[in-house]
């Protein structure tokens, strides 16, 4: 089943003479339980492709299509796309971002109660996560005071709350030894494998995306299909 | 879940902090407020405790508060003499200042007829009115004064008889009652020295070529004694249903006085001795807001910029923006409740070891509460307009 499907897309900033083609004819497709990597030198265009990616920026041109809805069509409203964001996408970031005054527990509930999860629903929904990422016995304690391993988990368990069809994760080792950005990346693999939740992953770092099923590379705004890895 | 709860309560040291200093402040404005209505309240309250129908003072003459009046004590029989006038008395009133048992005081006296007149003390908290023509005072319990104190002043000394804690001069000064006869004596009491030098001015003045002889000029002196019955107004009282006006215009077209009712005497300080202090009261306190709403628009503001990476994440994971809105409302209108509430503690726990009386009113209360409250909603649109225009991209370190 297809998740993402993004036809010609283009993205120009400025114009005339000062114009800046960040992103040229992109096509890419994404199914269900796909681990995707984009990798590209700085300046490819990796994170203005991710903004499109998480409906933040529009396209100057071309079609995203996104769980079979076309986005930017019919009358896409800010609060659509804010919407599908915190319903149907998981942010996981390069360093954890975790709102620093809620407790780990605190952190993974709220995009609960965004989307009307509240109670003993969200509370259970939070543990199943917890203990899913081994970090129940931090459940209290605020980001400032567990490890950067651990707050790397904490962001994941948020993005895997809403259980999202697709899970973006921005660098997501940059900030990790090796052996814990690797301890990270599997568990993107696992959450792909067992909950069906497509992956795309920007990164530098070529040794974490072993495994992969589709790997991107990004160079001048043009996206290299050739690095698939089937 | 409150976010701007769990915000504050990750940061309570900064928060109470903050809550003292902008308390602080508004404990300023509180007490400005109230010494604002302190100095009008003391600045009528002689008028209102005297209280009488008409003031009848010098001609032209706005007196006796708001500038000096003199008027000769014996035409209260003239003025009673007028229709519609049931009773008039003289009333004396004069600022002094005296070393009473090693202390410096200063205070206001009011010397009045002890026996049925006009203008003596309302409301005494202790013991009684003044019953002799001489030697009894009635005292501000401010002075610290106690029943049965001997006061000089002048060339005797007064026992006190009564206290009260209601009036004050209009500068603030509280208040000591005498009868009229002591208050003129200690008023125009003047130095040996003084006195013989005016006498050998008059007898030079009528000895001159072609006037007395010496030994004549030696007995019209101590006849030619200097006039100390005067007083600053003559207080009325009118009769039953007489119209009040008409009695004034009496006074003024026979008697040559200038008349004003309680209302128009009060009209007269509102508009001359205590305009101009009121105003720069009225100024002050308005600048002391707006420095208030600065102030809590500026750490609100340096709040929510403390917080934008987190308002940033909570966009791009969909937040709608009425929760980034909420979180900044809310802290900006707990900050200001709180900082009121903590300002309100201290002034009403402060503000009876002023100098001079603060006046504390639970309308100026509410109406700073509400200002207060309706800055920090501007104040906060600074922030909400900070957060709001804050990129999701931020999270993902773009943009």
């Amino acid at each position: 089943m297809t998740i993402l499907d993004i036809n010609g897309l283009s993205k120009t900033f400025g114009s005339g003479e000062l114009a800046v083609h960040a992103l040229k004819d992109i096509n890419l497709s994404v199914s269900a339980g796909d681990l995707t990597a984009l990798l590209g030198p700085s300046g490819s265009g990796k994170t203005t492709l991710l903004l499109c990616i998480s409906l933040i920026l529009e396209p100057t041109s071309g079609t995203i299509i996104f769980d079979g809805k076309p986005i930017y069509r019919n009358g896409w409203t800010d609060i659509d796309l804010r919407r599908l964001r915190r319903e149907k996408i998981g942010f996981v970031f390069q360093t954890p971002n975790l709102i620093p005054f809620l407790t780990v527990r605190e952190n993974i509930l709220f995009p609960l109660e965004l989307v009307g999860i509240t109670g003993d629903k969200a509370e259970a929904r939070v543990m199943e996560l917890l203990e899913y990422m081994e970090i129940a016995h931090r459940s209290n304690y605020l980001p400032a005071l567990i490890s950067g391993g651990e707050q790397q988990r904490v962001s994941v368990a948020r993005a895997l709350a809403n259980r999202p069809k697709l899970i973006l994760a921005d660098e997501p080792t940059a900030a990790l030894d090796t052996v814990r950005g690797k301890k990270v990346m599997e568990l993107l693999k696992k959450i792909a494998r067992e909950h069906q939740t497509a992956v795309i992953t920007v990164t530098h770092d070529i040794r974490m995306i072993e495994g992969f099923d589709h790997v991107y590379h990004l160079k001048d705004g043009q996206l290299n299909n050739a690095a698939d890895a089937h | 879940m409150d976010l701007a709860i769990r915000d504050i309560a990750q940061h309570k040291g900064k928060f109470i902090a903050t809550v003292i200093g902008v308390g602080l402040l508004f404990a300023v404005v509180l007490s400005m407020n109230g010494i604002y209505r302190g100095f009008i309240f003391e600045g009528l309250s002689a008028i209102q405790v005297t209280n009488p129908d008409l003031w009848v003072v010098e001609r032209y003459r706005g007196g006796p508060f708001n500038e000096q009046s003199t008027v000769p004590e014996f035409f209260h029989y003239s003025i009673e003499a007028l229709e519609g006038v049931e009773k008039a008395s003289p009333f004396i009133f004069y600022g002094v200042e005296r070393i009473i048992n090693g202390n410096r005081k200063r205070f206001t006296i009011i010397g009045y007829d002890v026996f049925g007149g006009l203008g003596g003390p309302q409301n005494l908290t202790a013991g009684r009115q003044i019953q002799q023509a001489h030697y009894e005072m009635v005292a501000h319990e401010k002075l610290g004064f106690r029943l049965g104190d001997k006061i000089p002043l002048g060339l005797h000394t007064y026992t006190v008889v009564g206290l009260f804690k209601n009036g004050t001069a209009p500068d603030g000064e509280p208040l000591v009652y005498l009868s009229l006869p002591d208050a003129q004596e200690i008023l125009y009491l003047r130095d040996n020295e003084e006195v013989r030098n005016q006498r050998e001015r008059l007898q030079q003045t009528l000895t001159g070529p072609g006037r007395l002889t010496p030994s004549q000029a030696k007995k019209y002196v101590s006849l030619l004694v200097p006039d100390i019955h005067t007083v600053n107004a003559q207080l009325v009282k009118l009769t039953p249903g007489a119209d009040s006006a008409a009695v004034a215009r009496q006074i003024e077209n026979r008697l040559y006085f200038s008349v004003y009712s309680n209302d128009q005497q009060i009209n007269l300080m509102m508009q001359g001795r205590l305009a101009m202090p009121r105003k720069q009261l009225l100024l002050f306190r308005i600048i002391l807001l707006i420095v208030s709403v600065v102030i809590i628009s500026l750490v609100i503001y340096t709040f929510t910029m403390e917080k934008i990476r987190s308002i940033a994440v909570m966009k791009l994971i969909g937040a709608p923006n009425w929760v980034v809105v909420r979180l900044v409302l809310e802290q900006a209108l707990l900050l200001t409740t709180c900082s009121y509430v903590f300002g309100l503690g201290v002034i009403y726990n402060t503000y009876q070891y002023f100098p001079r009386l603060v006046r504390l009113t639970l309308f100026d209360d509410t109406v700073t509460f509400l200002i207060a409250l309706a800055g920090a909603l501007i104040a906060s649109s600074l922030g909400i307009w900070q957060a709001l225009k804050t990129q999701p991209a931020l999270a993902l370190g773009g943009h």
